[in-house]
């Protein structure tokens, strides 16, 4: 009981683990640099092709704008729109983002992702960054996300641009493999109100109110609420894994068109929600930001954009752990057009957190070696019986402090581009760090691009890595990672972007070299404990990214997305790790998803989306496919009825999660069962 | 299949998530095209087609901003049996049958002058003047960020015995000219 309480709280704790660092709110579309390009304008007939929806989104040329589209940009980036959410059914941010090919994407129970780019995925994986509105998300705890706090109201979202491969020098430290920007639409796009509702077999029930509106002739606002209440999913047995859940959330964003030439948005949202375990108390989780951003177009070649925000959570995993903490952000950043080939982007920015954590009364290791792969103690007698964790200090304040500059010159304006630049960056742990980046953009004709990148990346530490102790008081057995510096990874991209009439295309390929990966270290070898956190590993990383999207007619469109890709991690001289770096990495060998999305007569539509994952190996969780089938109706422009089939191959499966460490521990997996859910949205 | 060629014209589909990905082009061209896609969501009442051959004219008001784009775009096209042809006027009274209208900036900075003058008739009109919607007209074309909105204004339209697709509306922003 004490051994299952555990495990749960441990699968909870999983998420606990991490580091943080740091980072440059930015934007793919960079905002407004400077200048403007000149064109190779489309033909009639190429435009005429289009969609509406289409046409809306193409970016225009403008004054004082320069338009950064997508198959230009030198990176493998890709974004999912408000239709493709909408299309997909997808009930959660994290769900929608298995509609990014470049992702690795894996529920782990009711409320619990996995979710990586380029590998090294895991409950508390480490090397993405994500960024909601500016805002970064991931905790400094292990430089993950939890995932059941980022509750983005799905029908809020413009886009999400996600990134795979470095993004390090725009975007700042966590962005080793990759950046997730969860972009939400503007106070004018979302005038008037929006009553939503529904609920099915695994989304219980949700609710949301919207309402917007003017606020003087320059100035539109909107305020929303919502919550929902989501099933349990299933222990292995077949029985209830009891982590059923729900939460509360309100917020608001205020966009105000100061000038013609500057703007300024205020948001911010508060929630609070309670997360059930089969053993244990409930889990409480709330919080709440404000940010305020202002921008304003200084001339035709010049642009400034500032940011300030302020963001708390709050976690209580009651009998393990509880944190508070409190994040303050401010940061700035200047484009100009220099001469007629010169594109510079310079920034500054300076974070700081304030983080308080809690020791739980009776937690014990169990979870240790599911976290840190340390299989030679993972009996419970060795650890002792009334051990806890602690992140120590209990208290941290830390700072970082950030600088960066890129250069985007023209060597044959429109034609080949290339951009080099730079992120200097100070943390608490490790001082000044340094994080380059070279591109160059080839496009041979107005349809294609070829790219390719050289990338220098870092992790830098967070908690987990430098304060976990077990247990909370001496003698430890696990004494944190006083050695422990930033993982270091070395990226070479090479990609290609088609876009043609009704087809895109994109394939990214890389090759990655870490160095200094998290080990689990022996301090008295051949004595099992005490043991550390220290850099003993390496490894590489190497695979193709593919995506296509065609329009078979004007109302039928597909998009496919696979992925291959390789992780091989290894010891070094002198490291005791036991892992096989098995703890870093848990991800399948392959991906693939097929959207098919159909506009049927009298305002229905039709929706088919197919997942195949293959087995992640080191978690002997096998291969797995799915279907999601999403059918709309939209008798009126003021109304949207959907009935959404969520996994509908089979009454459950699991995506993610090692078996027990131990045959008479807990089984920690969850499986994920079929839902069935509707929707109904009123606009007036 | 055959039923969704046949709809070839609607253009409506999925998202447009190609949007950031697809070529460049021109605020006009782009706006260009949008006028000739709108042929295809607006229905007129049988009064404004004088037979099923006449052609579908679309207008432009005062300064034209789309060159010969405009004229390139219709080229060849059809709806149904109607041939586009485009037309320029410098003076409201020019306009003898008109199926859209876009008015052009220039002229456009009273357009409730114009509107009135043109009310009732079956006429579609387009500007991307300021407050286009909310002053009686019944598309704008709106440029945020580099990309092109719409908000419509049914209530114009449905005045002047227009019918405007759903799924135009749908994309736009709905424009009610007394409130919110």
């Amino acid at each position: 009981m004490a051994g299952m309480r555990t495990v749960a709280a441990a699968t909870s704790l999983v998420f606990t683990l991490g580091l943080v660092c740091f980072v440059r709110p930015g934007f793919a579309q960079r905002p407004d640099s400077a200048g403007q390009r000149p064109d190779s304008s489309l033909s009639a007939e190429a435009l005429k092709k289009l969609s509406i929806e289409q046409l809306m989104n193409l970016q225009v040329t403008s004054v004082s704008k320069r338009p950064e589209r997508l198959s230009q940009t030198a990176s493998a980036i890709q974004v999912i729109t408000q239709e493709d959410i909408r299309r997909s059914g997808a009930a959660s941010l994290a769900e929608a983002l298995r509609l990014a090919a470049n992702l690795q994407v894996a529920q782990i129970d009711s409320r619990q992702w996995a979710i990586s780019a380029r590998g090294f995925n895991g409950t508390t994986a480490n090397k993405l960054l994500v960024l909601i509105d500016g805002r970064t998300v991931y905790t400094p705890l292990f430089s993950g996300v939890f995932w059941d706090v980022q509750e983005v109201p799905l029908q809020d979202i413009d886009r999400i641009e996600v990134i795979s491969g470095p993004g390090a020098t725009l975007w700042g430290a966590n962005a080793v493999n990759g950046v997730i920007n969860v972009i939400t639409k503007d106070a004018k796009d979302t005038q008037g109100f929006l009553l939503s509702g529904g609920g099915g077999t695994e989304q219980h029930g949700f609710g949301a109110v919207r309402y917007g509106a003017p606020l003087g002739s320059s100035v539109r606002a909107r305020i929303y609420g919502r919550g929902f209440d989501r099933d349990a999913t299933t222990l292995p047995s077949g029985r209830d894994a009891a982590d059923d859940w729900h939460l509360e959330q309100g917020g608001f964003r205020m966009d105000w068109d100061a000038s013609s030439a500057s703007r300024v948005t205020l948001q911010g949202d508060l929630y609070d929600g309670r997360i059930a375990q089969d053993s244990g108390g409930d889990i409480g989780v709330s919080g709440g930001n404000v940010m305020a951003k202002w921008s304003r177009t200084l001339s035709e070649r010049s642009s400034l954009a500032a940011h300030l925000y302020y963001d708390r959570t709050h976690r209580d995993i009651p009998g393990v752990f509880g944190e508070d903490l409190d994040t303050y952000d401010v940061d700035l950043q200047h484009s100009a057009r220099l001469g007629a080939r010169h594109d510079v982007v310079w920034g500054l920015g300076y974070r700081n957190i304030n983080d308080r954590t809690v020791i739980g009364s009776d937690s014990t290791l169990a979870f240790l070696p599911l976290q840190l792969g340390y299989r030679n103690i993972n009996d419970r007698t060795v650890i002792g019986s009334d051990s806890t964790l602690a992140f120590l200090p209990l208290h941290v304040a830390r700072e970082w402090f950030t600088a960066f500059v890129q250069d985007e010159i023209a060597l044959v304006p429109n034609r080949v581009h290339v951009t080099v630049g730079t992120k200097i960056e100070h943390n608490d742990y490790t001082g000044f760090e340094i994080q380059p980046s070279g591109r160059v953009s080839w496009r041979p004709g107005s349809s294609g691009t070829l790219w390719m990148a050289v990338s220098r990346a870092l992790r830098t530490p967070s908690r987990i890595d430098r304060e976990l102790f077990a247990p909370a008081k001496p003698p430890y057995f696990l004494a944190g990672g006083p050695d422990f510096q930033s993982e270091e990874e070395l990226a070479y991209e090479l990609g290609y972007r088609y876009q043609h009439g009704t087809l895109g295309l994109s394939v990214a390929t890389f090759y990655s070299r870490y160095h200094g990966l998290r080990s689990v270290e022996q301090v008295n070898p051949p004595a099992p404990v005490p043991i550390v956190i220290a850099n003993g590993q390496d490894g590489e990383s190497y695979g193709a990214e593919v995506t296509a999207e065609y329009w078979l007619t004007n109302r039928w469109r597909v998009h496919a997305g696979y992925t291959e890709l390789r992780v091989h991690i290894w010891r070094n001289p002198g490291s005791t790790d036991a892992s096989g770096g098995a703890t870093e990495s848990q991800i399948p060998d392959r991906q693939f998803f097929l959207l098919s999305s159909v506009d049927l007569p009298a305002h229905l539509g039709l929706s088919a989306w197919f997942r195949a994952i293959d087995d992640i190996n080191n978690q002997l969780v096998p291969a797995y496919a799915e279907l999601n089938a999403t059918l709309t109706w939209q008798p009126t422009s003021h109304l949207d009825l959907s009935l959404v089939g969520q996994n509908l191959l089979h009454d459950r499966h699991r995506e993610f999660g090692s078996p027990p460490a131990s045959p008479t521990a807990p089984d920690p997996r969850r499986d994920i069962q079929r839902g069935v859910y509707g929707t109904v949205a009123w606009h007036f | 299949m055959a039923l969704l060629r046949l709809t070839t014209a609607l253009l409506l589909v999925c998202a447009a998530r190609l949007g950031a990905q697809t070529g460049k082009a021109s605020e006009a061209q782009v706006k260009a095209v949008f006028l000739f896609n709108f042929a295809q969501f607006v229905d007129w009442p049988p009064e404004a087609v004088p037979d099923s051959q006449a052609p579908l004219v679309i207008g432009i008001l005062g300064g034209d901003p789309f060159g010969d784009f405009l004229d390139a775009t219709v080229r060849g096209e059809r709806r149904g049996a109607r041939p586009f042809v485009v037309q320029r006027y410098q003076r409201v009274e020019d306009i003898t049958r008109c199926d859209i209208l876009f008015i052009s900036r220039s002229v456009a900075d009273q357009p409730e002058d114009i509107l009135t003058r043109l009310k009732n008739r079956p006429i579609l009109t387009v500007s991307d003047a300021d407050r286009f919607a909310e002053r009686g007209g019944m598309i704008r074309f709106v440029t945020d960020r580099s990309r092109i909105r719409l908000q419509i204004n049914p209530v114009a339209a449905e005045a002047a015995h227009l019918t405007i697709s759903s799924k135009l509306l749908r994309v736009a922003e709905v424009i009610t000219p007394t409130g919110r």
